[in-house]
């Protein structure tokens, strides 16, 4: 009696979660996967093509091209934010500037800033024949013509991409590690300046040893939001000029909802969820040999 | 010791200067779109950096009338609150079950949510937009409403779960043997106690919510049920050739936000480092 209004209970405060879970996620996961196989217009029924679709992705070269811009994001978020989310966390734990709460808001601020907006306004900067940053440079160069260069060739345009990548996400890293030192117990590191230790002889036997497992997790974060970023690309480039700044998602989004091209589009789909993982998978076998190192 | 206090001076000076460094790049253009959305186009266009004395809200006006704001802040309000409220509310319940209940299933189950986390939008976009084309859904707000719950919950199961865990078994308990069913322990013990969990969860998810854009873009095409993120794109193309309406619609976009932020940062930096902390 007790046990059977306990089950019943349980699937009605669970029941719910699991089943719009299942109807959103879970399930469309796996139709795109089954689409994946299949060439489809959307009208009709899918006609099978094995791993057709896989196959002319691997050759496509704006595909592969994509797939370039996208690590070049993961490795900003790797090796830029995270080591300058770390760096001002660090500078604001050890109160080494006064004024610190009014820096760490305003560091902290454009990640309230929908991604739209933010790609709007740093086009204006950028790319504007009067956006700041242009008329800065042109004032700076004394030349009126001067415009960005750099967006317009194959290998630089995503620089401008980059950075306002950077821009947007590094003070969501300064706030987790901040969050995370903030746990580390005073007494410790009072025990160690007591003891002489210097601020080098802390950060490396005191601080990173604890912070590795946010770091790992960071990095996570990282990758998998890397290869998530479409909004800010979409709304700042739309993968333009010519495809230079485009991302495997936008390259999804256009294959399916400009070409009508689902099947496809399915099959771009599930490789953004492998690479994910798989680059995770990566990034895991690294950290537990360098956890293993430490012990 | 002299070279000592050298070294740690020099160190201030590097972490003022990157402190600053980062401060100006954050405000600066923030400020520059500010001033901006006050001056008309042709000033604009002319000096960017000039200050204009004369200020007016005719961009506001304009931008607000061309590109449909109202409606389009009604529906972000009324998205935003409905998902959030909704997300939560499950989120909370699935914890609160997973948590307390010690059923073996609830391990497969939680492992399918945190499988979400890795799952992104895009993944399910095509197979989302033609099931909600089937059942007749496409382009209506709970069309909109439901995969907004759906994505909200992995990271918020997450967060419920690891709370209501770290919760005393003793009031439940003693609330059972007084004779209170599961759900009235729900309602009455666990919600009460979970009061700073779920307002992290709130204010994280009501910031997702309202700053969403690809589901509103792929999900709807009729602009009276879209969100303020999709009206301010169309600002992004051909419809403001004037760089003053543009502008402005930016910062009405990005004015409650900043509002938002100053009252509730201390929840916001919460649910983002949430995460990652170690119990």
């Amino acid at each position: 009696m007790d046990f059977r209004e306990k089950r019943r209970s349980y699937w009605y405060l669970v029941g719910p979660a699991v089943l719009i879970y299942s109807l959103v996620i879970i399930f469309p996961v796996v139709v795109s996967f089954v689409l994946g196989f299949t060439k489809w217009s959307g009208f009709g029924s899918p006609v099978f093509v094995g791993i057709k679709n896989y196959i002319t992705m691997m050759k496509d070269p704006v595909f592969l091209y994509d797939l370039r811009n996208n690590l070049l994001i993961v490795g900003t978020s790797v090796f830029g934010q995270i080591p300058l989310g770390f760096v001002l966390a660090y500078i604001l734990y050890r109160k080494m500037v006064k004024f610190g709460n009014f820096f760490e808001s305003m560091i902290f601020l454009p990640i309230t800033i929908s991604a739209v907006v933010v790609a709007i306004m740093w086009n204006r900067i950028f790319f504007g024949n009067s956006g700041m940053f242009t008329s800065l440079m042109r004032m700076i160069t004394g030349d009126q013509r001067w415009i960005m260069a750099i967006s317009e060739s194959k290998s630089g345009a995503i620089f401008p991409v980059l950075f306002v990548i950077l821009w947007m996400y590094t003070g969501l890293y300064m706030i987790i590690y901040l969050a995370n030192l903030q746990k580390i117990s005073p007494s410790v590191l009072e025990a160690a300046i007591i003891d002489g230790a210097s601020e080098g002889q802390i950060l490396g036997r005191i601080i990173l040893p604890s912070m590795i497992n946010v770091l790992f997790t960071t990095a996570i974060f990282a990758i998998s939001g890397s290869l998530k970023s479409f909004d800010l690309i979409f709304a700042m480039t739309n993968g333009g000029p010519a495809h230079y700044t485009e991302v495997v998602a936008i390259y999804m989004y256009i294959n399916t909802f400009k070409y009508y091209k689902y099947g496809f589009g399915s099959a771009v789909s599930i490789m953004i969820i492998i690479l994910s993982v798989g680059l995770i998978t990566i990034l895991n076998k690294f950290v537990r040999r360098i956890e293993r190192k430490y012990e | 010791m002299e070279v000592k206090t050298n070294n740690m001076n020099s160190w201030k000076l590097f972490s003022y200067i990157l402190m600053a460094i980062f401060t100006l790049i954050t405000i600066g253009p923030l400020l520059w779109t500010f001033f901006s959305s006050l001056k008309p186009h042709a000033l604009i266009v002319q000096s960017p950096f000039k200050l204009f004395m004369e200020w007016s809200p005719a961009n506001y006006i304009s931008a607000w009338k061309l590109g449909e704001m109202g409606i389009l802040f009604l529906n972000s309000i009324f998205y935003s609150t409905i998902a959030t409220v909704g997300t939560v509310y499950l989120a909370l319940a699935a914890g609160y079950a997973f948590a307390k209940f010690g059923f073996r299933i609830s391990k497969v189950f939680y492992a399918f949510f945190a499988a979400g986390l890795l799952i992104t939008v895009h993944s399910v976009l095509v197979p989302l937009f033609v099931m909600e084309n089937w059942l007749g859904i496409d382009n209506t707000r709970i069309g909109v409403l439901i995969p907004y719950i759906g994505f909200g919950l992995p990271f918020q199961v997450y967060l419920a779960t690891s709370f209501i865990k770290s919760l005393p078994t003793s009031l439940e308990e003693a609330a059972r043997i007084d004779g209170a069913t599961y759900m009235q322990v729900f309602w009455k013990i666990v919600i009460p106690m979970a009061v700073p969990v779920t307002v992290t969860m709130l204010i994280y998810a009501f910031l997702g919510n309202w700053n969403e854009f690809v589901l509103i873009m792929v999900l709807t095409s009729d602009s009276a049920i879209r969100s303020l993120p999709a009206g301010i794109n169309a600002f992004a193309g051909g419809m403001a050739r004037n760089y003053g309406f543009q502008f402005a619609a930016l910062c009405i976009g990005t004015i409650p936000m900043i509002l938002f932020y100053a009252a509730f940062r201390k929840q916001i930096a919460k649910g983002f480092a949430a995460g990652s902390l170690k119990e």
